[in-house]
């Protein structure tokens, strides 16, 4: 009785059933999704009405299909179960085995084959019956029960036992909600925005600014690593790397040392927005959070928004405290990459005393004294791509 | 990256031999049948692992020989100098109180700070401006619950000559109970030197005369108390378990007797190398920090102002390989030894250790003097 029994991941979306006539569209996408996930992995997956179940795949890889699918966004829930035929007593088998030796339960039936003899109350009260019978230290209680037994019975003859439900991550396919630029710093909060970005269905790019010599390789390689770790939500992305050595000495030169910063960051959304351009890129990503440093001030962003023309810059974080910002780095793994102890390109030509509130004309004013569009085209002139 | 280019028409230059120097290929050729044919676990009972065992205790008194008579020293492999270190450490400093200097290297004071953390009373001697350790200080932190003294023998970072005899004799004048290490990782083999009675425990290192990585040992004052530090099977006397690195010994007892052959005859070669870096770093770029009478195989100096790491990048692309004494991260950006010399953190920021090797030639000196100064230049007017 044990040859027809098979592991299989059952797995749920969320929101997409909101999107009327679009369905098909986002079911598309989520699927092929699904299957970037596991590439690499045999496996199947075919789509009954309102879920997605990899099936066909080696039972030893169970734990790693569910780690893998678990992090693909629209994934509302995600179960382990047991693929049986459509009998009572096999059904009743794999229940007996999944079943605790103690404690409440129900059973929860869900009878797609409507040719099915019994109807789902009935499935419900004959395997429970049994299941009392043979475990008599388990209650029942059919409103909140310790565990929960589902006995999922489908077109084909088949049917799915299973009981937990775990927690996917939740959001929207990617690829369903176009495409944005990233600016990945190395930092804590800049994957954590492209995270909460890309949840929403949203394609990446990441672009990285360095200042060799001045930064270090290691600044560099932690870079990728962080959009390595991003691009396992994401389904891979591309990494900009762009050279702003000379962007900043050139401010350091020739304006006042305390709008390094303001300056720079205005260089650095400028080359984004031409980079959106080229690579189709439909806004700007920052890690902004209110108040956080002295540049991420609303006159900082005011000053470093007003380069851009084109395209709208979303900052995820602009309301979170740096705690949450954190919790958020430790869950999507990449907090231990973002402290590694090397600078970024922000900290070198560090001033002292940076410009909290930068007044808009005065840094236009101070701007003038560089030739803007030259250093822009050198800089860009130097960009390397990664496919990650 | 537009450096890269220059750096590939010129052989690179290795100035960081203080960091680690390239394996001794003659040396690596001699122990290779202790990776192939003879690879037996010397302690198995068998007459081709007992010939491996002999071969093994040559080695010991050999590469032993170099600084210490073997009628009245011992000495233990480790895999490394930071091991023997802290064996002898935590071997000998395990009650009263342990005097060290602000200029040990990182596993002497990072050991030092455990001990500190395990309840023992630990006593730091100042420098002076060159890194030597203030040996009046020593004195005076040493007194009759002293348990151990450890003294670096050459800094690792100025090139500062301890004399290590003198303060080992000295301390056991003010308590003749006290133990004497000295760490002389990079003395051994580049500097004459031999171990008096007064030093209990001395630790050295292969990979910094043409020794391959995995291979060290701690020399003790034979009957003098030292305790392992890693338990098991019980090679090395009891002392450090763990099966031996053959291969690293016999490749480190190589590499010795070239080094130590030549030894007068490399010093006076590598001094020449740092006299002309003494002479020729443009004067107006850089300070030197090390003594005149400093070990000519490190030479510390400070671009004041500028970046010793950013400097350091800049060199690598043009093909010569430096250390630093400072890092770009901000934990530990200025070397703690440097600070200890009492130089302000603008000299501390700029610090390159220049180390040389016999392998280095004039020739390489001349071109890595020109590229130094001319990066320096360079750096200082782009962020003038």
């Amino acid at each position: 009785m044990n040859g027809q029994r098979e592991k299989v991941v059952i797995v749920r979306y969320c929101e997409i059933h909101l999107k009327g006539k679009n369905r098909g569209y986002f079911e598309q996408i989520f699927m092929n999704n699904l299957e970037k996930a596991l590439a690499g992995i045999r496996h199947e997956i075919r789509r009954p009405s309102g879920r997605y179940v990899v099936e066909n795949f080696d039972a030893d890889m169970t734990d790693e299909i569910e780690e893998r699918v678990r992090k693909v966004f629209g994934v509302h829930t995600v179960s382990v179960g047991t693929k049986v035929r459509a009998d009572m007593d096999e059904i009743f088998d794999e229940i007996l085995r999944i079943a605790p030796e103690k404690g409440t339960f129900k059973i929860e039936t869900n009878r797609a084959d409507k040719h099915f003899p019994l109807d789902s109350m009935q499935v419900n009260a004959q395997i429970g019956g049994r299941l009392l019978n043979a475990k008599p230290a388990l209650k029942v209680d059919v409103h909140a029960p310790d565990t929960v037994l589902h006995v999922d019975i489908r077109e084909n003859g088949t049917a799915l036992v299973f009981k937990g439900i775990v927690k996917g991550a939740g959001g929207m396919p990617v690829g369903t909600a176009g495409k944005g630029m990233l600016l990945l710093s190395g930092g804590i909060d800049s994957p954590v925005a492209g995270y909460m970005i890309a949840k929403r269905g949203m394609t990446l790019e990441c672009l990285h600014f360095h200042s060799y010599p001045y930064t270090n390789m290691q600044a560099r390689e932690k870079v990728e690593e962080l959009a390595r770790i991003l691009s396992g939500y994401t389904g891979g992305l591309n990494l900009h790397v762009v050279s702003v050595t000379h962007i900043q000495e050139e401010i350091h030169k020739k304006c006042p040392e305390e709008m390094m910063i303001t300056l720079l960051r205005r260089f650095m959304m400028r080359i984004a927005e031409r980079l959106c351009e080229a690579s189709g890129a439909q806004c700007i990503v920052t890690g902004e959070s209110l108040g956080q440093v002295a540049s991420q001030t609303i006159e900082g962003m005011t000053s470093s928004n007003a380069v851009v023309k084109n395209v709208p810059v979303l900052r995820p974080l602009v309301g979170f405290d740096k705690t949450e910002i954190i919790e958020k780095a430790r869950e999507i793994g990449t907090y231990e990459t973002s402290v590694l102890p090397y600078e970024d390109c922000c900290t070198v030509f560090l001033p002292k005393h940076p410009l909290i509130r930068p007044d808009l004309a005065k840094v236009e004013k101070a701007e003038s004294a560089l030739d803007v569009e030259g250093l822009l085209a050198e800089a860009l002139s130097g960009e390397e791509i990664l496919r990650l | 990256m537009s450096f890269e280019a220059a750096a590939v028409l010129y052989e690179m230059i290795y100035l960081d031999n203080a960091a680690t120097t390239r394996p001794d290929e003659e040396a690596v050729g001699e122990a290779l049948r202790f990776l192939r044919e003879d690879f037996f676990n010397p302690s198995a009972l068998y007459k081709e692992s007992f010939a491996v065992h002999k071969r093994l205790d040559a080695a010991r008194k050999n590469i032993l020989s170099h600084v210490a008579d073997p009628a009245q020293f011992e000495l233990v492999f480790t895999s490394c100098g930071s091991e023997a270190d802290n064996q002898a450490l935590f071997s000998g400093a395990r009650r009263g109180n342990f005097v060290t200097t602000e200029g040990e290297h990182a596993a002497i004071y990072q050991s030092a700070q455990e001990l500190s953390r395990r309840g023992i009373d630990v006593r730091f001697a100042k420098l002076d401006r060159f890194g030597r350790a203030d040996e009046a200080d020593v004195l005076r932190l040493v007194d009759e619950k002293t348990s151990l003294v450890s003294v670096i023998h050459v800094n690792n970072e100025t090139g500062a000559v301890n004399d290590v005899a003198r303060l080992a004799a000295k301390v056991k004048e003010k308590n003749p109970r006290a133990l004497f290490h000295a760490d002389g990782v990079q003395a051994f083999g580049k500097i004459p030197f031999r171990l008096t009675k007064n030093i209990d425990f001395y630790s050295v290192s292969a990979h910094k005369i043409g020794g391959v990585r995995g291979a060290g040992a701690l020399i003790r004052g034979k009957s003098k108390n030292l305790f392992p530090h890693i338990f098991g099977g019980g090679q090395e006397n009891g002392l450090r378990s763990g099966t031996e690195n053959t291969f690293a010994i016999m490749q480190f007892e190589a590499a010795a007797k070239k080094k130590f052959a030549a030894l007068a005859a490399d010093l006076e070669r590598v001094r020449g190398y740092n006299l002309y870096f003494r002479e020729n770093l443009d004067r107006e770029l850089f300070a030197v920090i090390s003594a005149e009478d400093a070990s000519p195989y490190i030479l510390s100096v400070s671009a004041r102002g500028l970046r010793g790491e950013v400097l350091l990048h800049m060199l690598d692309d043009e093909g010569v390989l430096v250390g630093t004494g400072s890092a770009c991260s901000s934990k530990n950006r200025y070397s703690r030894v440097i600070l200890a010399c009492g130089a302000d953190e603008k000299t501390a920021d700029g610090v390159l250790r220049i180390s040389f090797s016999r392998e280095n030639t004039i020739a390489e000196c001349e071109r890595a003097v020109r590229i130094i100064n001319a990066c320096a230049k360079n750096l200082a007017e782009r962020t003038k």
